[in-house]
């Protein structure tokens, strides 16, 4: 409890950093002496509060997505970005883009959450006629399932010009985010708070079908809540973000070889570690070419696949 | 036969051009280019080009083409293009089976398919017309005198670089004393900053408008992105739009739904409604082609008199 509490106050202290780090000149001298109208004060609450809210939301519940979505399956290397669930979500965002590009996010978003519904139950599906559980087998199935729905996605790109946007919506990049452009991101949090209640179903079902069946919980249906909320978060951060790879993957295992496997007590760490990550690489995107910006994604595929491959290897040498 | 008559008609003069040219002075023209020296003999007569710019500048000089790239064609060009014409290929790989099997008497590559030269040499006469981004204007008007040079077209291609030539006057002259300006790249909510090094450098460089950023280092693509906060402190007087979605085939309005914001709306340059659209087709795709460069003038033109 007191390192949770330490935890907290690291992510606190990120997140007052995140609000400093900018171009323009928010400082608390400035703030201090500046009325609400002036121009430091519009910036905090126009763009920087925002930016930093987006940040720690979007963080948060993607790592949740993952620790909830490695609970379903039951195994470490799965996350939405190795199974299908983010390339689904985008192939939902083009085809409704196409279809009625004048539908408000939120319908948008939706149609985008039931494509990512949709490809994970199709990846669960395939995975049920695999015969061989490995470790490793899983998540590339996974990979490989998005990969011909991201090869989907990318012809019908093609064909109607939107590659470049296809790019862009995939690419993780916070430097759009302004007040009204990431409100959708609390649908998130309302999700982290769902896995957080049904923390303990998730830890059961992660022990398998007929264990669950046998403490007389209805296993069908602690999937389906599990399936909701990673479809849910890949979908609202993919809409109003884009997607951030690794980061379920991640903060799930570093946070589990801490503090174990009870979702009751990781859920906590995992929606702060996500948050606390993600709020480290923005700002490292932000002051390495200052005054531009590099995507998040970027940061976090560079920093994410060094700790993929670390827990890689290590779980080799255990399983070995 | 009829409604395809222009197509046919100019082929007939350029093949009667070049019979013309060849039984009276079977010359050999050495044409030099970015990537080595291409000798042409007589007028061409089947042209081939895997580039929009280069296919812009060939129907300035009303030049009649055989062959055109398969996708990303310019909705400006969209009547220029014949309806027969032979697809090569996209943009960035042609399709040398068909080049090949054309027989043409000459094959454009520039820019995007300029890799496409080691190949295609030994296939057909083949001409880059690459132009270097930092020095457009006059990368296109040498493009137009070496395609005149090409087509026996000297005096046409004279008359179109000077009218190019005055244009970017007129266009210098609007813009004395008007303030500095940014050249932004919009992209599924993405921002992005070109500077004087980027495929609308000439807005910098050879129209004189000054950029609002001392240096850009900008990505080729999306420019270097930026936040909104950025463009508030920069605030530059004027700002130009590329709106890369619409360039490549979106709705247009994307642009100007992300532009109209808290942060933006408080610079100098949408508080006077200095904001200019380009047709993001002729800045993104096209770039280098003369009628491209021309309707970009005159809407920056357009916006600097509105």
């Amino acid at each position: 409890m007191r390192w949770l509490g330490l935890a907290i106050v690291v992510t606190i202290v990120l997140a007052i950093i995140s609000l400093f780090v900018g171009v323009s000149d928010v400082s608390l001298g400035a703030l201090l002496s500046s009325s609400p109208e002036d121009r430091p004060m519009q910036v905090l609450l126009i763009s920087r509060i925002p930016r930093t809210l987006a940040i720690i939301l979007s963080g948060a519940s993607m790592a949740i997505a993952g620790l909830v979505m490695q609970m379903v399956v039951r195994n470490r290397f799965v996350e939405p970005s190795t199974a299908g669930t983010t390339e689904s979500a985008s192939l939902g965002f083009l085809v409704i883009t196409l279809l009625a590009p004048g539908w408000p996010l939120m319908g948008k978003m939706l149609v985008s959450a039931l494509f990512a519904l949709a490809g994970t139950a199709l990846f669960l599906r395939i995975l049920r006629s695999v015969p061989l559980r490995d470790v490793l087998l899983v998540p590339l199935v996974g990979i490989m399932l998005g990969g011909i729905i991201g090869a989907v996605t990318a012809f019908i790109a093609y064909r109607y010009g939107l590659m470049a946007s296809l790019l862009a919506w995939s690419m993780g990049d916070f430097s759009g985010i302004l007040r009204g452009r990431y409100e959708l991101l609390w649908i998130g949090l309302a999700c982290c708070i769902l896995a957080y209640i049904a923390a303990d179903r998730f830890t059961v079902a992660g022990m398998g079908k007929d264990f669950t069946t046998n403490l007389g919980l209805n296993y069908q249906r602690v999937m389906v809540l599990g399936l909701i909320i990673v479809s849910l978060v890949s979908a609202v951060v993919l809409v109003s973000v884009g997607s951030i790879p690794f980061l379920g993957l991640i903060v799930p295992n570093l946070v589990s070889l801490m503090v174990g496997d009870n979702m009751r007590r990781t859920v906590p760490w995992v929606a702060l570690g996500g948050a606390g990550f993600v709020l480290a690489c923005d700002i490292i995107g932000r002051i390495v070419r200052y005054p531009y910006e590099i995507p998040i994604s970027v940061v976090v595929g560079v920093i994410g696949s060094m700790i993929f491959l670390f827990l890689l290897l290590r779980t080799r040498r255990y399983a070995a | 036969m009829l409604n395809r008559s222009p197509a046919i008609l100019a082929a007939f003069v350029a093949g009667a051009l070049s019979l013309t040219a060849m039984t009276a002075v079977a010359q050999d023209k050495v044409i030099t280019h970015p990537q080595g020296e291409t000798t042409i003999s007589g007028v061409p007569a089947k042209v081939l080009v895997q580039d929009w710019a280069a296919f812009d500048n060939l129907n300035a000089l009303g030049v009649a083409v055989a062959g055109v790239p398969s996708s990303n064609g310019p909705s400006y060009l969209a009547d220029a293009v014949p309806a027969d014409a032979l697809p090569l290929g996209s943009l960035f790989e042609p399709d040398f089976e068909g080049i090949a099997a054309a027989e043409a008497d000459v094959y454009f590559v520039a820019a995007r398919s300029a890799s496409a030269y080691e190949t295609s040499k030994d296939l057909v006469p083949t001409i880059d017309l690459s132009v270097n981004n930092g020095a457009i204007i006059e990368g296109v008007k040498a493009n137009i005198t070496k395609l005149g040079e090409v087509f026996d077209l000297q005096d046409k291609a004279a008359e179109l670089n000077a009218a190019l030539d005055a244009k970017v006057d007129e266009v210098k002259a609007a813009a004395a004393g008007k303030g500095d300006a940014l050249v932004l790249v919009t992209n599924a909510g993405n921002l992005g900053v070109y500077g004087p090094d980027s495929r609308v450098s000439w807005v910098y460089n050879e129209v004189g408008i000054a950029s609002a950023l001392a240096d850009v280092k900008d990505g080729d693509h999306g420019g270097d992105a930026v936040s909104f906060e950025f463009l508030l402190e920069v605030n530059p007087d004027w700002v130009f739009v590329v709106d890369r979605d619409a360039g490549t085939g979106e709705n247009t309005g994307a642009a100007a739904a992300l532009l109209d914001n808290e942060l933006f709306n408080q610079t100098t340059a949408a508080q006077q409604g200095h904001i200019v659209y380009l047709d993001p087709q002729a800045a993104y795709i096209t770039m280098h082609g003369y009628q491209g460069v021309m309707l970009l003038l005159d809407q920056v033109l357009a916006g600097l008199n509105g």
